[in-house]
């Protein structure tokens, strides 16, 4: 990386607002911190960013109406910092746009890898051509190559059905990331499927990973994020790339 | 104890009377009243025009007036009714028609012995109804000194195991402050790992108690959604390597798709709280092992581990809360003194069993959930 990343941190906790600008200068990005909405909004359009850490319990403005405006003019990377136990706070930041969460209390290497996973996304879309997707997903003995619709598993091929297909592959375009149930439906089955009912892509996600890991109780490629949705494993290819 | 005596001693001091009522039960009462009242003398006006029976006239009024006062509230609208019911059977019923006369021979003694029937029974019924009444406040009272007992245990258990961390936390920072100069590297990076390690320790734990409250304190009521059983097993052991890398886990489910309702941010931690239980207790070279089966309309967990088990004496009491007896080894910290009560508290919130024992080569802590939401219990 020869350019360093601009980052905008908001968090109104100031502890946890030094230790992630110490973590984070520390590995080569340029870190500007917040400690409010208002604080944050005005660095956003003055600061240039290239990704945005947002806290979502602000003082002054929810920290989702932070993402509804930036969203309102731009499609920069926003990693959203929330409390566990909150999955509908999640969910509902995801689906207002932002990218990616991480739940405090997190380690460096977490908020290191969401942040990469981050960036290369938006990288990735601000490539000329419209959506232009990876040839290839692999990881750990699992390969997906989207060209040829052919999914193997240390070499050997795997049979999805067409629907199962479709999962896996979005959610390996979208590895390391966390895509929500609403928008994986929305995705898979069409804006007319039935949001409220997501017993279907569980049935699908239980049947991919029966046959895609060695025990489902302990997943090795795609993980449940339990209220919010599914992350797959990142891909090594990219790592490798970068 | 002292709690109970006061219990009793307050519905004691509480004798019958309390304030005054307020004005919409008085006039339901005097509404009441007046319509059984008005029912009771056409129903004894059409049997006395029929039959020209006077007894069944008196018999329908003193039903009326136990039904006034089985459904008001208080002695009084019984009494005045049973003297409404004496006057009326006088002045409509009994010669003369329509006249007031007690002093025709024999009529005193039936009307005295009316009234004093028609008294004795109001008075009877509701001094009945009082006494359920109170007998319902002392069971409310006592399930409240109950509950504040709990309350009382909890926060002592809490306050026990949090001063352990924070007092190994405390200690450590102000090492490295005070020492900086003295210490080798390899000193200071031991203070910074018992830091970090304690204050983990002290994360779960109040992640255990937020946990507590999402049950709702007064009806245990949870919020549950059909969560599938793979999802929810996966997710726990994962939070748990997070913290503790170095666990070995071997995972048992069930290959069937099996979706159980359940509060799942509960149930991980519940999970969580078992394995960790059995990684500090266990044998460090042996795995831990969770198996998961259905059986019947149920599905079960067990967490076993490989270490000394559990005494004997402690079996009845584990998911008590009461602060583990600092035992030999001094580590008390690691008794989950809180983290078993919790379990307990979310299973029984889940309308599930949880048990503990010990097996041929070690402790076994397992809980079953219903596949089945009663309705039944959602009185």
């Amino acid at each position: 990386m020869t350019i360093k990343s601009t980052i905008i941190v908001i968090e109104d906790e100031k502890t946890i607002g030094e230790f992630i600008e110490t973590t984070l200068k520390a590995h080569d990005y340029k870190v500007f911190t917040a400690a409010s909405g208002q604080e944050g909004l005005s660095l956003i359009t003055s600061g240039l960013p290239d990704l945005i850490l947002l806290d979502l319990g602000l003082p002054d403005i929810d920290g989702i109406e932070i993402i509804k405006q930036v969203r309102s003019w731009s499609m920069l990377p926003i990693i959203v910092i929330s409390a566990r136990t909150q999955e509908q706070e999640k969910v509902l930041a995801l689906d207002s746009g932002a990218d990616d969460y991480i739940t405090k209390p997190f380690g460096t290497p977490e908020l290191l890898a969401r942040i990469r996973t981050a960036l290369r996304h938006f990288h990735r879309l601000g490539q000329s051509a419209p959506a232009s997707p990876e040839p290839l997903y692999f990881s750990d003995g699992l390969k997906i190559d989207f060209t040829r619709r052919l999914v193997t598993l240390n070499d050997s091929e795997i049979h999805l059905t067409q629907i199962e297909y479709k999962l896996v592959s979005l959610l390996a375009q979208n590895s390391g990331r966390v895509l929500t149930y609403d928008y994986i439906i929305h995705h898979i089955w069409g804006p007319y499927a039935d949001n409220n009912n997501n017993q279907i892509l569980r049935v699908n996600m239980a049947h991919i990973r029966r046959k895609l890991e060695a025990n489902p109780g302990e997943p090795h490629y795609i993980f449940t994020e339990i209220g919010v949705g599914y992350r797959m494993k990142e891909n090594q290819q990219q790592e490798a790339l970068n | 104890m002292i709690l109970k005596s006061r219990c009793f001693s307050d519905i004691l001091d509480k004798p019958p009377k309390r304030g005054p009522m307020s004005k919409k039960t008085l006039c339901l009462n005097i509404l009441f009243t007046v319509l059984i009242l008005a029912a009771a003398t056409v129903l004894a006006y059409l049997f006395f025009y029929l039959g020209k029976n006077t007894t069944s006239v008196a018999i329908i009024y003193i039903l009326a007036v136990v039904f006034i006062s089985r459904y008001t509230d208080g002695y009084v609208p019984g009494i005045i009714s049973s003297f409404v019911g004496v006057i009326c059977v006088n002045y409509i019923f009994t010669y003369p028609f329509m006249k007031f006369n007690f002093t025709i021979d024999g009529y005193p003694v039936t009307f005295v012995g009316m009234i004093i029937i028609a008294s004795l029974i109001s008075t009877m019924t509701s001094h009945l109804k009082l006494q359920s009444r109170i007998i319902n406040e002392r069971e409310k009272l006592l399930m409240e000194a109950e509950k504040e007992t709990m309350r009382a245990n909890l926060l002592r258990a809490i306050s026990h195991d949090l001063r352990t961390p924070l007092t190994g936390i405390i200690g450590a920072s102000s090492a490295y402050l005070e020492n900086q100069e003295n210490l080798s590297e390899k000193a200071k990076t031991a203070c910074v790992k018992n830091i970090y390690e304690d204050s983990n320790w002290l994360l779960n734990m109040v992640e255990n108690l937020l946990t507590i409250t999402r049950i709702q304190t007064s009806n245990m009521a949870i919020h549950k959604t059909s969560e599938l059983l793979e999802e929810v097993v996966a997710e726990a052991v994962q939070r748990l390597r997070k913290r503790l890398p170095d666990a070995n886990i071997q995972i048992h489910i069930p290959e069937d798709f099996i979706l159980i309702p359940m509060d799942a941010t509960l149930i991980e931690q519940v999970l969580i709280n078992l394995m960790e239980n059995a990684y500090y207790h266990g044998n460090p070279h042996e795995p831990i092992i969770l198996h998961v089966f259905p059986e019947d309309d149920q599905v079960c967990f067990e967490v076993l581990d490989f270490g000394k088990g559990i005494p004997e004496d402690k079996l009845p009491v584990i998911f008590d809360g009461s602060p583990s007896t600092p035992n030999a080894s001094g580590d008390s910290r690691k008794g989950m003194g809180i983290g078993l009560t919790i379990c307990r508290t979310i299973i029984l919130a889940h309308k599930g069993k949880i048990y503990a024992e010990n097996h041929e080569h070690g402790a076994k802590l397992s809980f079953c959930l219903p596949l089945r939401e009663e309705k039944e219990h959602d009185d």
